[in-house]
């Protein structure tokens, strides 16, 4: 029972979508009771594996099985795994997607539109996205983060906003296009692999990550090979390989100039599903970076790591910039996401144990951020079905609650000291600026210029908090007075953990940084020594 | 050669030949019956059972390594044997899916008659090793398809047809002069003959160019590829859905089986200073991209389906510009998983035209009263499109996978372009395979009446659905028995 738990973790929500499916659609009601179970379900078994400790102090938990072996002849023999494990990088955000789903379920209580569909998508959107988290195969990761395409289509397209077609469309083919280019990177790193495990005089082409991320395990004169290296045109196949995945985890992340899906998304998407896209699935972005294109193509990283600095840094202000200009409350808070996503860019580049740390940091805490704004947005919305700013002064006086949740949330996006926000950032400055002198990645310009992107966010919430909520109580547009209302029971359930945890890592970050540091410092070492070894080979 | 001799081969040959006499068998009981009584159950259980009996007599000879018959003009191997099976399981397919037709045309001896014929050519076109031969066979599939292409009668079919077959009568004389200058080069009809390589490396002129270009003219119509495609989507939409799906995988995996010898020999094995990999290579782009870019444009159902069959054509050439053994049976693979997910979107659409829904926008709101048809329709599509998890992405992968190892070989940058350019088409094919379920989900439309599949649409497309998802959990199971596949000339 014990080595299962992970595959339980992944899949019980999936079972749960099976018994959706079969269970008439006259009991309605159950629905929603059956996928708050197998959230709390998780949340259960996911305890119990934190409190149970593992031998190896690599990783938590994991599971490893061969999925399919098949012999091509001459060609040696394709292995692809069922690799699952929980490690200081993707615990924080296993347990923040757990979190998330179980608010995301509560929070769509009121939806009444079809509701079979609605839950059994939502289950099956929850294992794709631990799945994605957890997978250490690249098949099975491309399984799973495929897998999360086709439900989040339908989630949008069927439950969302006026312009909800348009929206859904254009996210599937912007991450279909990202993940192709992930698709081509795949092929090219399993053919150029060999699994040092298999017997001797058998090739065996593994998709495993963690061989693929050893440079000894390169076979020799192939075209990734990293110690003779293939030129395609002006740049070496590794950097295009790197490229590609970089990119196509940026669509997701999403970085400028490839985030253009993220506003229509988020705008048209209903609340719950803005809650998940913004703090689930734009987080998957930033940890494939992490996982796959920074371990495997280390020398491509280092070599290019201005550049992935530079994106980092255009994201943060362009989005910033964005948000400012915003009408639409929603539309404000997703721009405000790239910008915050722009700062796990900038410190995943600098390579620095701060930088690493500060972008998973980030991760973690714009999830928790994220998702409060999303359903503070959503309180609005639902009241009176209008979120354009300009159309309402004064609400301060109206929905005193409702007002200090806003401050709370908006106070920790932007960065004030006593929230996580303010830790990651702070983490994710330090490491851009002793780059420079650590390793010398990336120049102590990147962090003076990004610091700007703390002052346009303090600008565009503190602006928008003036606009909306002081002056006196006033409506204009669709709006009508009687229709406001403090927050309801069921609002503070779904607000007040948020908030909590919100404070709650931004006092107490050591709660997950002792699973995030050694990682970090691993990675870095591993990074930075393979990187290193690698070009002074050249 | 005395007759006594002649008389031996021909005796002992046609031996090996029980599959086709068969088929041959069972078109003769058709065109018998027709004369006399018209019942159509009697028909449906000759034709069945006659393919039943082909399939599974190919089965049996499956361990066969190579039979040379009628003196080499037919060769028989494991790699025929397999799409002859393909072939024979399509064939049955349709079959079954004529059953839920409610034109009674589509039920007559005749129809199923031509049916037959079209396999039974399939069958003589994968096993030739003689340009001839080839001819004969392209011919039998040719014809009866014209044929078949018509039979629904209406102004559509006919215009569709008419227009098949003056495309088609072209595109064989074309070859066939392509023949007699390889003929003429070489000296032998025997494609697979020392003398016949040995007459092509030899030989210095462009004359072979265009002799080989002249020559695929004919091969690449009938698998529906890019420049030779334009027929397809007036056949497509002029057709019942039945002969369409028919169409898009009997003649089209026969002539992709002749594609790969003839594409082998003309370049001598690689000998010849013609670069054949970078042509096909460069057909396989045009085809990929001419197929998905029009198919954006299409509002007409079959006709959008049309243009993917062309873009699917695209992948199975990927296959062959591989030029590596792995490249074939991965090829036979995404074959395999094409002739199940091809199905599954036919079995919908004949599904949905019967209810009057043959244009993308008629589908709006189907999703929720036609569920099970739907999402039938969805799992085909995304499998089409290439998604997992579904056994078109296995397909898929493995193809390229085989496309990046021979670009690695042999360092050709068409290969590469090749590479990218197909991926990414995958994008703009998920535009308009996604077009389906994003107006049967998504959009609110006018009302149809609630429904679903009867018993046999039901069986078929489980069946077919339970395929495309196992092979992507197991692609092991079918890459066992195509392993043993030997490709030997």
């Amino acid at each position: 029972m014990q080595q299962y738990l992970l595959s339980l973790l992944i899949f019980i929500p999936l079972i749960a979508a099976i018994v959706v499916l079969f269970v008439p659609s006259v009991f309605q009601r159950s629905f929603r009771m059956i996928t708050l179970s197998a959230s709390i379900l998780q949340a259960i078994i996911f305890t119990i594996i934190l409190s149970s400790s593992s031998a190896d102090a690599s990783f938590i938990i994991k599971e490893q099985t061969t999925w399919f072996s098949i012999d091509i002849g001459s060609w040696g023999i394709l292995k692809a795994e069922y690799f699952v494990l929980l490690d200081g990088l993707n615990v924080s955000l296993v347990a923040l997607s757990i979190g998330v789903m179980l608010i995301a379920t509560i929070a769509s209580w009121k939806e009444t539109k079809n509701q079979k569909g609605y839950y059994a998508l939502l289950l099956i959107l929850n294992t794709a996205i631990v799945g994605s988290f957890t997978a250490l195969d690249f098949l099975l990761f491309y399984l799973f983060f495929e897998f999360m395409l086709l439900p989040m289509f339908f989630l949008i397209g069927i439950w969302g906003g006026p312009r909800r077609e348009y929206a859904s469309i254009k996210f599937f083919l912007y991450t279909l296009l990202g993940s192709i280019f992930i698709l081509i990177a795949l092929i090219a790193l399993y053919i150029s692999v060999h699994d040092p495990s298999a017997v001797p005089g058998k090739l065996v082409h593994s998709f495993n990550l963690l061989t693929m991320a050893d440079p000894k395990n390169y076979i020799s004169n192939s075209i990734l090979d990293p110690n003779n290296l293939w030129m395609v045109g002006p740049l070496s196949a590794r950097t295009w390989i790197f490229l590609l995945i970089f990119f196509g985890f940026a669509i997701k992340l999403p970085m400028v100039p490839v985030h253009t899906w993220l506003p229509d998304a988020h705008v048209e998407a209903s609340t719950p599903i803005s809650v998940i896209l913004a703090a689930l699935l734009l987080k998957i972005g930033g940890y494939g970076i992490l996982r796959i294109a920074y371990p495997i193509l280390p020398d491509a990283a280092v070599e290019l790591s201005w550049i992935v600095a530079t994106f980092g840094v255009i994201s943060i202000i362009y989005g910033a910039l964005n948000a400012l200009a915003s009408k639409d409350l929603k539309r404000l808070i997703a721009y405000s996401s790239v910008s915050h996503m722009g700062f796990v860019i900038l410190g995943i580049s600098s390579v620095t144990s701060e930088g690493v740390t500060g972008a998973i940091y980030q991760m973690f805490s714009h999830g928790i951020i994220s998702a409060m704004l999303f359903l503070i947005a959503g309180v609005l919305y639902d009241r009176t079905h209008d979120r354009i700013i300009n159309n309402y002064s004064g609400l301060a006086s109206r929905m005193p609650a409702y007002f200090v949740m806003v401050l709370v949330a908006f106070f920790a996006s932007l960065g004030l000291p006593g929230f996580s926000g303010f830790i990651a950032e702070i983490m994710v400055f330090l490491g851009a600026f002793r780059s420079a002198s650590a390793n010398g990645l990336i120049h102590e310009s990147f962090a003076i210029i990004a610091t700007s992107g703390l002052v346009l966010g303090a600008a565009y919430y503190l602006w928008t908090i003036q606009r909306m909520f002081f002056g006196p109580f006033d409506l204009k547009g669709i709006a009508s007075k009687s229709e406001l209302y403090d927050l309801t029971p069921r609002e503070y359930i779904l607000l007040l953990p948020l908030a909590f945890s919100a404070l709650a890592f931004g006092i107490f970050p050591q709660l997950i940084l002792n699973w995030i540091n050694p990682f970090a410092q691993q990675f870095i070492e591993a990074v930075l020594s393979k990187g290193a070894s690698l070009t002074s080979n050249l | 050669m005395n007759l006594q001799e002649a008389l031996h081969i021909i005796e002992k040959s046609l031996s090996y030949l029980y599959p086709e006499l068969i088929l041959t068998g069972g078109i003769l009981v058709l065109i018998t019956i027709s004369l006399f009584k018209r019942i159509s159950s009697i028909v449906f259980s000759v034709v069945s059972i006659s393919i039943c009996l082909a399939t599974i007599s190919l089965l049996v000879e499956e361990g066969l390594l190579r039979a040379s018959l009628f003196s080499g003009i037919i060769v028989k191997e494991s790699f025929s044997t397999y799409l002859k099976i393909l072939a024979n399981i399509g064939s049955l397919v349709t079959c079954v899916m004529t059953l839920s037709s409610n034109n009674q045309r589509m039920k007559s001896a005749e129809f199923y008659a031509l049916l037959l014929t079209i396999v039974l050519g399939g069958h003589f076109l994968v096993m030739s090793n003689n340009l001839l031969m080839v001819f004969i066979s392209m011919e039998i599939i040719s014809i009866s398809s014209y044929v078949l292409a018509g039979h629904a009668n209406t102004k559509e079919a006919s215009e569709g047809s008419l227009k098949y077959f003056l495309f088609g009568s072209v595109a064989s004389a074309i070859m066939l002069y392509g023949f007699s200058l390889l003929y003429g080069v070489t000296g032998t009809l025997d494609f697979a003959t020392e003398g016949f390589v040995k007459g092509i490396t030899e030989y210095n002129s462009p004359i072979l160019l265009i002799a080989g270009f002249m020559a695929l003219a004919g091969f690449l119509f009938k698998v529906g590829a890019a420049p030779m495609h334009p027929w397809a989507p007036d056949v497509y939409q002029g057709a019942s859905v039945p002969v369409v799906a028919f169409l898009s995988v009997v003649p089209k995996l026969a002539g992709i089986g002749i594609l790969i010898k003839f594409i082998l020999v003309i370049s001598a094995y690689g000998q010849s200073k013609y670069d054949w990999q970078a042509i096909i290579s460069v057909v396989a782009i045009l085809t990929l991209t001419v197929g998905n870019f029009s198919a954006l444009a299409q509002r007409n159902l079959k006709r959008m389906m049309a243009y993917s069959s062309i873009a699917q054509t695209g992948f199975l050439l990927v296959g062959i510009a591989a030029y590596l053994p792995e490249g074939i049976q991965f090829m036979l693979f995404y074959a395999t998983v094409y002739v199940a997910m091809n199905f599954i979107v036919f079995i919908s659409l004949q599904f949905f035209e019967q209810r009057n829904i043959w244009n993308t926008e008629h589908f709006a709101g189907t999703g929720r009263l036609l569920l099970w048809p739907s999402i039938s329709m969805l799992i085909g599509l995304i499998a089409l499109t290439g998604l997992p998890p579904t056994a078109g992405f296995t397909g898929k992968l493995f193809i390229f996978s085989s496309l990046w190892e021979a670009y690695h070989l042999s360092e050709k940058n068409i290969l590469l372009w090749l590479f990218v350019f197909g991926l990414l088409n995958t994008v703009v094919s998920l535009f308009y395979y996604l077009k389906i379920p994003y107006y049967a989900f998504l959009k609110e439309g006018q009302s149809v009446e609630k429904g679903n599949f009867n018993l046999w649409e039901n069986l078929l497309s489980l069946i077919l659905v339970l395929v495309v998802l196992g092979l992507f959990f197991a692609p092991g199971l079918l890459m066992c028995w195509i392993n043993s596949v030997n490709f030997v000339l």
